[in-house]
């Protein structure tokens, strides 16, 4: 543990930029929103964000991602692709964390997937405890709201100073390097604690039941009214989707450049709320209304998933409830009124 | 390209050794790998087959893991790779990644009779598992083959399919169409695949049935089988989803917590008929 | 896949328009060069003297809205192997079947007054269609104006023999990819949740609501459209008004 004045975290972030070796993303404002992105100094970065309208999830999958590069004017010239710029990223929520391992999981599976896993491995990530909560936020419900694991440092505003949890040897490199740093004294230590334990009370969202029985709910509620209810006001537009830190589906295209000689290609976000997701070349679609979307996306995240990784695959950050223009997505309120049904 | 550099989404160059116009809309292509290591497949696993510029498509495998100079695809002409496949020469090259899928599982059918179900494009990855069980047919006990297409053109195989019907050890083998049109010749049955069923030669208790064939398919075979005995865990489908990536990564072919691309495309209905939107 | 040796034959075409979709082609800038070197461009009046009728693919701008365009543009669909739509007033019938709001008589009353036009096949306009309501088309270039972007994705898909890929899911994805703010949440109103995607998201990400210039995707959900709308604060008529525009075509299905 360390703790480091405010005023020399700002130095510290300034000589992170300063240095070329990575390129320093932190979280910034936008248009009323929060989002990640490149930091020029540490004047902009602002770790009382609520939530960023995408997850860090963009740096590691991003939104369109060169494979293959090939080229047509000779038989089958096709070169892998897996362009990697080493980030440190400033300022990831725990249950944005959470997600980034659940991801590293999915990628790792079976058969690894060198394009997100190099991108993970060559990143340094620097989380912050939530000062602020988005009013559709539960991570508190879903054991998201802070986390022992999977980042590099993580910090936690103490008033005048940031308490650091160290959480790798990369993490400590990084402090000894650029950052003046103390050993946290009992004032620090307790006010770390108070402030840690604080964060819960901060959340106005919450499942009426521990998240370990979603499964098994979900597993009674597959033939509920609810989704078909709910469907009927759903867009099919997939922003619950896109915005999910979760996520990972994709789908594959070749673009050719206009002059038929080069192309690329490139795998880029899809979601399964959307219309043609499970469509095949016969015209066959395997969830043709939108109602067994709908219902599909909440059985993955809290059934099927689990089901296949032992982890349920929502972290509670209430970003496909606010992105959700007819008001359907907000899974408190699904998973809530399904329990009371499984009863 | 060093092996390092090599993802799970590069191709291995590949060259069209042969193709063959089956039908109307479908064509037989050979095809071997330029490093020419054999496939290594299993009979029902799948390969993608890029055609780079155009895109990358799921197609199983037709030929038997016995024939190793190469392997075949039957491919309808639906989409764009299949299209531009088809629009290919001898001596063309294409990209192969796989295969992929878990197949048939060949040891568990050892010493069972087995029966063959197949409707329409169904029958390619069939074709793969009939030949390697005719392969080692001493490995196998009885087998019935049961094949139907839409219309005697559309009969994919037709030479070795007829000649099957010939060879020692086939118990039983039958043939239909949906519909025959004036000037076809067609000396087999008429109707739906279901209507075989209760006229086939074999023995529910010992028999397993292997069956693919369009979605529409699944249900009615399933429930003619049912009806003459056959246990749940002796009846074995190939399912068909969109897929992209082949590995378990893109989600396109998920049902519920199964992705068919990995944990299939080949289920024991025992183990699926509780899964929603399976069939 | 190799390189194709043979170029198709391309020929663009215009109906009632502002001609700024072919524009866009022109504005392909130093890309034009690409265009020529993998297709012959027979026939393009904005941007060449020579004219051939034997051309492979017809691009056709602009809506129809006369006997005799239609009659032109079925000899034009005789010609081609494939007709491509080009833009909002061919694809969807675009700002020209706003007029559909009001009858022919009604229509030639306000704009030629008493001017005598009886028997004349100039004057002969009936209701505003889009291309496809007089012959088949084959593939369609959405978006007033058309995206440069994805008319040379459709011009290699078809150079490659390839079925080009437009999108049928709605501009919030291409928005929500480029991370932008939702226009509703700025306090603006936006058709993004049923217009089909493909231009980038262009209006939103400069920050104006989707005005529905590429059409509805395949099954757009209307109703929940006009109820987003009414939530933040149109009146029925509002709401069902932001159709007019370019969506005209679909408000029969909106106002059910």
């Amino acid at each position: 543990m360390r703790v480091i004045k405010k005023e020399d975290f700002k130095e510290f972030v300034n000589l992170l930029i300063g240095d070329d070796t990575k390129e320093v993303v932190g979280v910034k404002a936008k248009g009323g929103k929060f989002v990640y992105d490149e930091l020029s100094s540490a004047d902009e970065l602002r770790l009382d964000f609520d939530v960023t309208v995408l997850s860090p999830k963009k740096y590691f999958m991003p939104p369109v991602e060169t494979l293959l590069r090939y080229d047509l004017s000779s038989d089958f010239k096709v070169e892998p692709v897996n362009e990697v710029t080493p980030l440190i990223i400033i300022g990831i929520h725990p249950y944005d964390l959470i997600a980034l391992q659940q991801l590293e999981t999915v990628f790792r599976d079976t058969y690894p997937d060198a394009n997100h896993l190099l991108k993970l491995e060559r990143s340094i990530l620097i989380g912050t405890n939530m000062q602020n909560v988005s009013p559709h936020s539960f991570a508190a419900s879903m054991g998201t709201a802070t986390t022992r694991y999977g980042y590099d440092l993580m910090l936690t505003d103490i008033g005048d100073s940031y308490y650091i949890e160290i959480g790798s040897d990369r993490g400590e490199d990084l402090l000894e390097r650029y950052a003046r740093v103390s050993k946290p004294d009992k004032t620090h230590e307790q006010r770390f604690e108070s402030v840690i334990n604080g964060i819960e009370s901060k959340f106005q969202k919450a499942l009426n039941f521990p998240p370990e029985e979603l499964p098994s709910i979900l597993a009674r509620t597959y033939d509920s009214k609810l989704w078909a209810e709910k469907a009927e006001k759903c867009l099919s537009c997939g922003s619950c989707n896109l915005v999910c830190p979760t996520c990972y589906c994709f789908d594959v295209q070749d673009v050719t450049e206009l002059n038929l000689r080069r192309g690329e290609r490139i795998r880029t976000w899809d979601g399964c709320l959307l219309e043609d997701f499970a469509k095949v070349a016969t015209g066959e679609n395997f969830r043709e209304d939108r109602a067994s979307r709908y219902r599909h996306r909440f059985m993955r995240k809290g059934k099927f998933l689990y089901e296949r990784f032992g982890f349920i695959a929502c972290v509670g950050c209430g970003r496909c409830a606010s992105g959700c223009l007819p008001d359907i997505a907000d899974p408190v309120e699904i998973y809530n009124t399904l329990k009371e049904e499984a009863l | 390209m060093t092996r390092e550099n090599i993802t799970i989404y590069t191709p291995r160059p590949a060259t069209i050794k042969r193709i063959e116009q089956m039908t109307e809309n479908e064509k037989l292509f050979e095809i071997a790998l330029d490093d020419n290591m054999p496939l290594g497949h299993n009979p029902g696993q799948f390969v993608e087959v890029s055609i780079m510029g155009i895109g990358e498509a799921p197609i199983s495998i037709s030929s038997p893991p016995t024939k190793t100079d190469g392997f075949e695809l039957c491919v309808r002409a639906v989409g764009n790779v299949t299209k531009a496949m088809h629009a290919m020469n001898v001596g063309d090259k294409l990209g192969i990644r796989g295969p992929f899928g878990n197949g048939f599982n060949t040891s568990m059918l050892k010493g069972r009779d087995l029966l063959f179900i197949c409707g329409g494009l169904g029958f390619a990855p069939m074709r793969s598992l009939i030949n390697y069980v005719l392969a080692y047919r001493r490995d196998y006990g009885e087998v019935a083959i049961l094949y139907g297409c839409k219309r005697p053109c559309d009969l994919l195989f037709a030479d070795e399919v007829r000649r099957w019907k010939s060879m020692d050890g086939i118990l039983d083998h039958h043939l239909t169409v949906d519909e025959v049109c004036e000037g076809e010749s067609w000396e087999h049955d008429i109707g739906v695949i279901t209507t075989l069923i209760p006229k086939t030669k074999f023995d529910p208790e010992t028999t397993y049935a292997l069956v693919c064939g369009p979605p529409v398919m699944y249900r009615y075979v399933i429930k003619s089988l049912k009806e003459r005995g056959m246990p749940d865990d002796h009846i074995i489908v190939s399912l068909e989803r969109r897929m992209k990536c082949g590995l378990g990564k893109c989600g396109h072919c998920q049902i519920n917590s199964t992705y068919v691309c990995q944990d299939g495309p080949v289920f024991v209905y025992s183990e699926i008929k509780d899964l929603q939107e399976a069939l | 896949m190799m390189r194709p040796s043979v170029k198709p034959r391309v020929a663009f075409f215009d109906f009632a328009s502002c001609e700024g979709c072919q524009l866009q082609v022109i504005n392909l800038e130093e890309s034009v060069i690409d265009l020529i070197d993998i297709v012959d461009v027979v026939s393009f009046r904005e941007a060449m003297k020579e004219h051939s009728d034997d051309y492979d693919i017809a691009f056709v701008e602009g809506s129809i809205m006369r006997p005799m365009d239609a009659e032109r543009l079925k000899k034009i669909r005789e010609r081609a192997k494939i007709l491509v739509a080009l833009g909002a007033c061919a694809c969807i019938g675009g700002i020209n079947a706003l007029r559909n709001r009001y009858s022919v008589e009604h229509v030639k009353k306000v704009v030629y007054g008493d001017a005598d036009i009886e028997g004349n096949p100039f004057f002969d306009v009936f209701h505003t269609k889009a291309v496809g309501d007089v012959v088949d088309v084959d593939y369609y270039v959405y978006g007033c104006p058309i995206s440069r972007d994805e008319l040379a994705k459709v011009i290699t898909s078809l150079a490659l023999g390839k079925k080009p890929e437009i999108p049928n899911y709605p501009v919030c994805v291409e928005c929500k990819k480029k991370e932008n703010v939702c226009i509703f949440e700025k306090g603006g109103f936006c058709l993004g949740p049923v217009t089909r995607a493909g231009c980038g998201a262009i209006c939103p990400t400069n920050g104006s609501g989707c005005e529905g210039c590429r059409g509805l995707v395949d099954n757009p959900n209307t109703d929940s459209e006009l109820d987003v709308l009414k939530k933040y604060g149109l009146t029925v008529e509002d709401a069902l008004g932001r159709f007019d525009l370019f969506c005209y075509k679909y408000k029969g299905e909106v106002s059910k």
